[in-house]
């Protein structure tokens, strides 16, 4: 209703907003705006032209709101509802203006009448009407909502998805744009946008993470030569002054309060409960205590401090695999017994705050087990690194990782507990790896939901997912999709579009994953075979991406009987290959086995074959915006660059939000020594799906690569917001 | 090399195309050097395939390197790619025995994913 009459007055008379005061007529950034407008190959178009003035007009709006005056904006915001009249009783100069806007008008208008109800009708209404205003192609506005009563938790997970949504709705717009709606919305919903509340999460332990941030991060600037990272990496293990020196170094620079504080005021919560009911409670109060900490903890993503004992120690607490019962911990540590979790558990049993004073009073000292342990560490791991950097100046050393692998496993780092801890350190580091390295390990097949999916509950996941893939919401759409197939856990086309959607948003490992579930639940599926070799090609796993080709073939009704009967115990490239020519010549206008044979070629590296297959198949189907990146992603690893960076440009310019296409182009750039600007690329993909590991992995290296040293940190903490001011495409 | 079924194999074909781009031949001005590479499928030191990265020529080469390499490193698969792909450091995977180095230390500090051309993804 409101935005019905939002929009009229500008339509009516157009030069009426000169008068407004805030807001100029069209300036020079509505060129930057409109540009090309890939949105148009969408469903639900219409004529760009039509809207073109509210657009403009409405951006010129957000812009000026954006760079200042909030006063200014109501003032001209209710000045244009002013005349307010019906809908549909325009004086209707032009009719085909208002029949376009009839259809916005019907798009957006439906959530915007509700603002009255509970306070998740207005939220949901109000982020659809967000959702929409990229289909409408107009500007979303800001309203004044009810107050929600929105946690801080909602904030961020409402902040931080829409900028995400944000960057897929207006792939093709300017980040200034993008970021004036995003803002809206957030304006709205009276929630903070700054870098401050976008930082950490977590506030309880924020000196913890700093201090450890800089510590680690200082050496990486300072090493500007790639011979000198090694060695610079290296030095920053060993304690400068000696094994009391990390302790130390803390507690100067924060002062033991600060972090005891914070420690006091979480204890006060849990440990009243504590107190009242004895050793049991006990244990889970630690347990709780243990787990807050733990998760501020691992908010951290340095992999460093991941590795940390201390983490480690603190996560097993809160996991409860170590309990600590009659001043022991067990089952795991019974030598470690006078550690500091018994400090920790006789506090718990004692009083009230006193833990959080005693670790505080303790910090400096030695005694303090854990301390100790930590510096003993760091002290054996600085004789070996000493070694090390005194091996460098012999420069002819044999098998000196022999060595140090033997030191290791004999016990250098000290018997009983220590040991133990070497041993537990160790498999902490191997877990905390795994998941990282797995992208070039074999497939793990094994599907990892996300945490926190808001579309679990919903009635039509399905429906939902498809909707939101089709307007190219691919991280949307993967949650979406998650959410169905947690529903219906064999439903073969759920887990068919998810495993697509997260191929388009460069997640194999993922895509791969929910492909072998819908292959489970239809085996025959040639789409399903055909994604299941891609992405095993592009995880260089060839027996695997040829079993599936294979059986594309073997499934395909007209193609079928091509295939020799029975499985045949090793798959031969050449004999696959063969089949499929065989079909091309049956068929050569089926665009279908030309893709297939160009996957294959790509398997077995025979590029120039590849690239005639699927330009072959580009000219029976030249829209399809996933043929053109296999072109391209064929052309850039036969160091083809240059055509590569075309057909990329081409699948983009299809669909804008092809998360892959942003990464396949960074990765172009990158093997072209032209660091610099595969970094704001790489940037692009991960604003639209920060789940890409492999984009941040090749961030990290173009950075260093491109000596912005200064940038690895925010880099490493996954700091979206610093890396896309940094680097504006 | 088209016969292996390592994935290293597949990276090591597409660093021979890469050492014949302009990035390749700045890579082997900067380096200079040396490296041969035992990749073992499963295990370090069973089954393993030799490769020559030649970055004084600028070649790549199956078998092992006539004289004396600079370095020679030992990896398996999986951590090879884990390197060159930059999911692992180099002092990492030194540290844990994912990679064992045999010649010049300072040869050794060369080595970084960098080096590697990133395979792009259909």
């Amino acid at each position: 209703m409101e935005r019905c009459c939002e929009l009229h007055p500008w339509l009516g008379d157009r030069d009426r907003l000169n008068e407004l005061p805030d807001v100029a007529v069209v300036g020079p950034h509505a060129p930057d705006i409109r540009g090309h407008d890939p949105l148009s190959s969408l469903p639900g178009e219409y004529d760009h032209e039509q809207i073109q003035y509210p657009d403009n007009q409405g951006s010129e709006f957000l812009r000026k709101f954006h760079s200042g005056g909030h006063e200014g904006f109501e003032v001209a915001w209710n000045e244009a509802q002013q005349p307010h009249m019906p809908p549909n009783f325009q004086q209707r100069d032009n009719p085909s203006l208002f029949s376009t806007f009839d259809q916005i008008y019907d798009g957006v208008n439906a959530p915007v009448s509700r603002w009255e109800g509970p306070p998740q009708n207005i939220l949901s209404g109000f982020l659809h009407q967000f959702v929409h205003s990229n289909q409408a192609g107009i500007p979303f506005c800001p309203a004044t909502l009810p107050v929600m009563g929105l946690s801080q938790r909602d904030k961020h997970c409402i902040r931080d998805r829409s900028s995400i949504m944000a960057r897929h709705f207006f792939a093709d717009k300017s980040d200034d744009y993008i970021n004036a709606q995003v803002n809206a919305l957030l304006h709205s919903l009276e929630i903070d946008n700054d870098l401050q509340a976008r930082g950490p999460p977590h506030r309880r332990f924020p000196e913890l993470k700093q201090y450890w941030n800089e510590s680690q991060g200082a050496a990486k600037f300072e090493a500007p030569h790639a011979e000198d990272r090694w060695v610079a990496e290296y030095d920053q293990f060993r304690p400068a002054e000696g094994p009391e020196s990390w302790a130390n170094s803390f507690e100067q620079q924060y002062g033991v309060d600060s972090w005891a504080s914070q420690f006091e005021q979480e204890q006060s919560q849990v440990s009243s409960l504590g107190r009242m009911t004895g050793r049991n409670i006990s244990n889970i109060a630690a347990m709780e205590q243990t787990r807050m900490l733990a998760e501020t903890l691992a908010q951290n993503e340095d992999p460093k401090f991941q590795n940390s004992k201390f983490l480690q120690f603190v996560s097993k607490m809160s996991r409860g695999e170590l309990i600590v019962d009659n001043n022991q911990v067990k089952p795991a540590v019974p030598s470690q017994s006078s550690g500091w979790v018994e400090e920790f558990d006789q506090q718990h049993n004692n009083n009230i705050n006193s833990w959080a004073d005693q670790f505080a009073g303790e910090l400096p000292h030695t005694e303090n087990a854990w301390i100790r342990e930590f510096a003993n560490e760091q002290q054996q791991r600085g004789n070996t690194e000493d070694q090390w950097v005194n091996e460098f100046s012999k420069l002819h050393l044999q098998d000196w990782g022999d060595e140090f692998h033997d030191q290791m496993s004999k016990g250098a780092f000290g018997d009983g507990p220590t040991d133990h801890w070497a041993d537990e350190y160790d498999k902490f580091l191997e877990e905390s790896l795994g998941p990282v390295q797995k992208p070039s390990g074999s497939s793990s097949g094994i599907y990892v939901f996300a945490s926190q999916n808001p579309y679990v509950g919903h009635p039509n996941p399905l429906k939902e997912g498809q909707e939101l893939f089709r307007n190219g919401l691919l991280s949307e759409a993967v949650l979406a999709l998650e959410a169905e197939v947690l529903k219906n856990p064999d439903n073969a086309e759920g887990w068919r579009l998810l495993g697509i959607a997260n191929a388009e948003n460069d997640d194999d490992q993922q895509a791969i994953a929910s492909m072998i579930r819908a292959r489970d639940a239809d085996p025959t599926n040639l789409e399903v075979l055909l994604a299941l070799g891609v992405s095993h090609t592009n995880e260089l796993e060839q027996a695997a991406a040829l079993k599936y080709l294979r059986g594309w073939l073997q499934h395909h009704s007209k193609y079928g009987t091509l295939i020799p009967p029975g499985e045949p115990d090793v798959l031969v490239h050449a004999d696959v290959a063969g089949y499929f020519n065989e079909a091309a010549r049956m068929a050569p206008e089926d665009a279908d086995v030309h893709i297939v044979l160009g996957v294959l070629y790509n398997l077995s590296r025979e590029f120039d074959k590849a690239i005639a297959s699927f330009q072959k198949a580009l000219k029976l189907k030249p829209h399809d915006y996933s043929l053109w990146n296999k072109l391209g992603a064929t052309q850039a690893n036969s160091v083809q660059s240059a055509d590569a960076i075309y057909a990329y440009q081409q699948a983009l310019d299809l669909k804008p939000n092809y998360v892959r296409a942003w990464a396949n182009m960074g990765i172009s750039f990158a093997n072209q020594g032209l660091y610099d600007k595969s970094i704001s690329y790489y940037v692009r993909a991960l604003s639209m799906n920060p789940k890409a590991e492999n984009a941040w992995q090749y961030l990290r290296i173009s950075l260093g690569c491109a000596s912005r040293y200064d940038m690895l940190n925010a880099c490493d903490t996954r700091n979206l917001d610093a890396l896309q001011k940094e680097f504006p495409l | 090399m088209g016969s292996s079924s390592l994935k290293s194999a597949a990276l090591m074909e597409q660093m021979k195309l890469h050492l014949a781009s302009d990035a390749g031949k700045q890579l082997t001005k900067k380096i200079g050097l040396v490296y041969q590479m035992n990749i073992a499928p499963k295990k370090i030191g069973v089954d393993e395939e030799v490769y020559v990265v030649d970055l004084k020529k600028g070649e790549v080469t199956k078998g092992p390197y006539v004289g004396k390499p600079d370095v020679t490193f030992s990896f398996k698969d999986d951590d090879f790619m884990a390197v060159a792909l930059g999911k692992m450091n180099p002092q990492i995977a030194f540290i844990r025995g994912a990679m064992k180095i045999k010649g010049s230390l300072s040869a050794a500090q060369k080595f970084t994913p960098d080096i590697f051309p990133k395979p792009s993804k259909l």
